[in-house]
């Protein structure tokens, strides 16, 4: 048997040494082998979803030991939480990777940042042991703080300054309820699944625990009011950097939040849950608000990311909150979902913003318009992404959003006011079109390029899997519901 | 006494290596000296190899070969060897290098003897030891900064270790024995426990460079040669730090010596980096992370004697600060003393550039570097002995770090001006054995924690 968790895992790893070890390659050469470790991840990544998970507990668990005098060891392994999750982190990458081939500037640091950050993000998902996890955690941090300070915008050492300040500080708190978790439990171990299954801590040390877990990961979602570090960084991070913080680092919050605040600390969060319900509505309708106030197009985007991870948190609330199993299985249902569709979804506008950024050097709306007639292409595609993210029926953030509102509405019914958040949205984004898309062409852009080959490589097959997973969402629902169906909590 | 004199084969043959390089450097041979310093010091690291496992003590109960005491040679010895390394760049030509080689080799053994400490004497003992060798090697150069720095180092250690043999007075008064095994003896005189304790703590701080005896540091960094910096920073202190957690396990518990720690760790750990903060020059700002630094040791010296988590979290973390610091002491002394030296550097000097970044980012403890499997034992042990919110200020003092090394970061990836850097066979050989370390130490973390559980 393969370990194929692990070969995946490393594959974007060893991409990056190859790259860093060949000797003054030429540009090319490295967004080739760029290219090919990613699509080689992504094959890996598919091949572990036809593999799939079985109901209960992780599947496919390879072990290896480490520290075993403190009970630390190498565990991955996956269930049906972090399984799409992994299959979205492929995907997105290799598709960033794509997108990044016409990089000129220093390529070589560039690219096997991206690829150690690969590694991270689908560390982070798989990883079943305290320790692995949080290394994995930190690492992308680094990884991402070096994209923004190298190749970010104008302001860019400020933003990445502050958003690796902001982040370690945020992840620290985890560090200590990782150890808290260790010291508390039986049998001193690291193992993640001993954690789920034997909830270690009890009483006011849970609560610490998880106050501590809420705060790391309500930095990483973000969550109001902890998310001020997001439009800076996103602002100024390169495209790529972007798509990856946005598509990926994002759900490291909201999937600590159900793996680790959820299932190790069960009765503390029932305690808290309303809470974090409102925390999440806060969230939502914030960022709802905010993404209509703003201006330049990408802030707008990444605001719009505070109020669907806003979703997720409400999601999660919720199935903590009820005692109901049938309306908790729908809740994380939906939640994981969303956490899916926004990295698909979120990606693709990233990608179009920084394409529009490419041709026109500005973000702000009121200097574009009219771009549905110069650039038909990239138009009609970001008009696709935005309906998808105003959550329209029949693309992919629907059926997520359906089943969250459903399970709020039948165990917390005040909560559903959250609803409210997609009309927001569906303004912010109909606001942004016609500023962007609609009326007259300008002079200034009548020279805009269309859609490149390159770009509808990177940008197609997210559109591609949006329009799949709104129309037929059970390709990916069935794997989660395997697995919330099954939760014990 | 057979016995004990094997159980020491390690320290006596880093002291025949002393008096070899010394008789090579009487006849002009300063290759010669550099060649008997480094093969004596692998041969004594890999006599020590069998030690390993050891838990016993020689003379009477007067000096110990336990894991700390195992451990420290294992650590020191290297450490010493790459010291030397980066002496050779420093002193290479000069009149007297020969010297240089040996006096390291003579303050390893104090350093060596303050580990292994099972008697008071033997911390009078090794504290002198080190301090007259490192005095002499900070004075080296002859010029005016380094004999300044010499001077104030020399006037702090005398008056420090003035302190300390005072308040030991009133140990050997109150258990009337010089032992630290009887130390427990005394537990009807908390006040002579406590007092003892503070000048101990007073003399071992002024070696461990803990706030408030750090005054000296960082100008004795500064003035002299950055090899004899780079040393002073690593092995003296590590030295010191292991006989503060042997003279902490003859303790009685009840006596209040972990408050004392506590505070002097947040204490320690708070103003190394807010000091450093303000630094221009990378050798002070050195200097003052490395005072941090040694406030997170003493998280694992809280726990001596309480939590099984103590020694090998103090052992590995020992490990891996002495690998990544010799590094980052490398670095500079390939690129220059001040952050201007900086600008450019990652863009000029890939490699060194990363391997400079690799070694800041495990001085703040990012995983998964070595400093980061150092720290995260250190932070579980005192927590397992309920001393939680020294873990919180020492987590808070993390990211307080990260601003404080980032400032090195940032101008190494700025365009600036182009950087020469030297790159010496001997500097490029540290550079690669502390990357090595400083990369694996994580993956092969067993080896140091094993022998315990």
């Amino acid at each position: 048997m393969l370990p194929l968790v692990s070969l995946t895992l490393f594959l974007p790893l060893v991409g990056a040494v190859l790259i860093l070890c060949l000797p003054k390659p030429a540009t090319r050469t490295v967004h080739v082998i760029a290219i090919i470790t990613a699509a080689l991840t992504l094959i890996g990544a598919l091949s572990m979803w036809f593999q799939g998970a079985s109901g209960a507990g992780f599947s496919q668990v390879e072990e290896l030991q480490w520290i075993p005098a403190i009970g630390a060891a190498y565990r991955v392994g996956v269930d049906g939480i972090s399984l799409p999750l992994v299959l979205l982190s492929a995907v997105l990458f290799l598709v960033a990777v794509i997108y990044t081939s016409s990089l000129r500037e220093r390529p070589r640091a560039y690219i096997a940042l991206v690829l150690l950050l690969e590694t991270a993000s689908i560390g982070t998902f798989t990883a079943l042991d305290g320790i692995l996890f949080y290394v994995f955690f930190e690492v992308s941090l680094v990884s991402m703080y070096f994209m923004i300070a190298g190749w970010g915008h104008e302001d860019r050492q400020r933003a990445a300054l502050m958003f690796f300040i902001y982040t370690l500080l945020g992840s620290l708190p985890l560090l200590l309820a990782i150890l808290g978790l260790y010291l508390g439990s039986p049998e001193p171990t690291f193992d993640m699944r001993a954690w789920i299954e034997n909830p270690p801590l009890e009483g006011a040390a849970a609560m610490w625990a998880l106050i501590a877990m809420l705060i790391t990961f309500a930095v990483k979602i973000p969550a109001v009011p902890l998310h001020t570090w997001l439009p800076a960084a996103h602002v100024q991070a390169p495209t790529v950097g972007s798509v990856i913080l946005a598509g990926v680092m994002l759900k490291f919050g909201t999937y600590g939040l159900v793996r680790f605040a959820l299932q190790m600390t069960p009765d503390a969060f029932r305690e808290a849950g309303v809470v974090v319900l409102i925390l999440g509505v806060v969230s939502a309708l914030y960022g709802a608000f905010a993404a209509l106030a703003q201006s330049d197009l990408k802030r707008l985007v990444a605001y719009t990311s505070v109020n669907h991870m806003g979703y997720v948190i409400v999601g999660v609330a919720v199935a903590a909150l009820t005692l109901d199993p049938s309306v908790r299985t729908v809740a994380l249902d939906g939640a994981v979902l969303q956490m899916f569709s926004h990295g698909l979804v979120t990606g693709a506008l990233f990608l179009l913003v920084g394409m529009i950024q490419d041709r026109a050097h500005t973000r702000e709306m009121g200097e574009l318009g009219g771009l549905l007639k110069t650039v038909p292409m990239l138009g009609w595609t970001f008009v696709l992404a935005a309906f998808a993210s105003l959550g329209l029926p029949g693309l992919a953030h629907f059926p997520a959003e359906f089943q969250i509102f459903l399970a709020t509405l039948s165990a917390s019914p005040a909560a559903v006011v959250v609803i409210l958040g997609i009309a927001i949205i569906a303004g912010t984004f109909l606001k942004a079109l016609r500023e962007t898309f609609l009326g007259e062409p300008r002079q200034r852009w009548q020279s805009m390029p269309d859609l490149s080959a390159r770009e509808w490589l990177a940008v197609g097959p997210l559109l591609v899997l949006t329009v799949g997973t709104g129309v037929a969402p059970s390709w990916v629902l069935g794997i989660i519901h395997r697995t919330t169906s099954a939760l014990a909590l | 006494m057979a016995r004990d004199l094997a159980l020491l084969i390690p320290e006596i043959a880093v002291l025949l290596t002393a008096v070899g390089a010394l008789i090579a450097e009487m006849l002009r041979r300063p290759q010669i000296a550099l060649l008997v310093a480094v093969s004596g010091l692998i041969v004594a690291t890999g006599l020590t190899v069998s030690l390993i496992g050891e838990d016993t003590t020689v003379f009477g109960g007067s000096f110990r070969v336990d894991d700390l005491s195992v451990w420290a040679k294992l650590i020191l010895l290297p450490a010493t060897i790459l010291a030397i390394f980066l002496a050779r760049v420093d002193v290479r030509g000069t009149v007297r290098e020969g010297t240089v080689y040996s006096l390291l080799c003579f303050a390893t053994i104090g350093a060596l003897v303050l580990a292994g400490a099972g008697d008071t004497m033997f911390l009078v003992l090794g504290t002198l030891l080190t301090g007259l060798a490192t005095f002499a090697l900070v004075a080296y150069p002859d010029t005016d900064p380094a004999t300044e720095a010499a001077m104030k180092f020399f006037v702090f250690a005398s008056v420090t270790g003035a302190i300390m043999i005072f308040g030991l007075s009133y140990w050997f008064g109150a258990a009337g024995s010089t032992l630290l095994a009887d130390l427990p003896g005394m537990d009807t005189m908390p006040m002579a426990v406590l007092l003892g304790f503070v000048a101990v703590v007073v003399g071992l701080g002024y070696k461990a460079s803990l706030v408030p005896f750090h005054f000296w540091a960082p100008d004795a960094y500064e003035g002299g040669p950055l090899s004899i910096a780079a040393y002073l920073s690593v092995v003296p202190k590590i030295g010191a730090l292991f006989a503060l957690a042997q003279v902490v396990r003859d303790l009685p518990p009840e006596s209040g010596w972990t408050a004392i720690i506590a505070g002097l760790a947040v204490l320690t750990m708070t103003y190394g980096y807010l000091a450093a903060l303000a630094q221009t020059n990378v050798i002070r700002l050195l200097a003052y992370s490395s005072i941090a630094q040694s406030g997170y040791f003493l998280l694992g010296i809280l726990a001596v004697g309480a939590s099984e988590l103590a020694l090998p979290s103090i052992i590995l973390f020992a490990a891996a600060y002495a690998a990544m610091n010799l590094g980052a002491f490398a670095v500079a002394a390939s690129t220059g003393r001040t952050l201007n030296d900086f600008d450019g550097l990652g863009r000029a000097q890939p490699l060194i550039g990363l391997a400079m970044v690799i070694f800041l980012l495990s001085l703040v403890g990012i995983p998964p570097l070595a400093g980061f499997v150092g720290k995260f034992l250190l932070f579980a042990a005192a927590i397992d002995v309920q001393y939680t919110w020294v873990a919180v200020v020492a987590i808070i003092n993390s990211v307080l770090s990260l601003a404080v090394y980032l400032r090195l970061v940032v101008p190494m990836y700025r365009q600036g001006n182009v950087v020469v850097a030297r790159t010496d066979i001997w500097l490029k050989a540290v550079l690669i054995i502390a990357l090595t370390v400083t990369l694996l130490l994580g993956v092969f973390a067993q080896v140091f924690v094993g022998p315990f559980a």
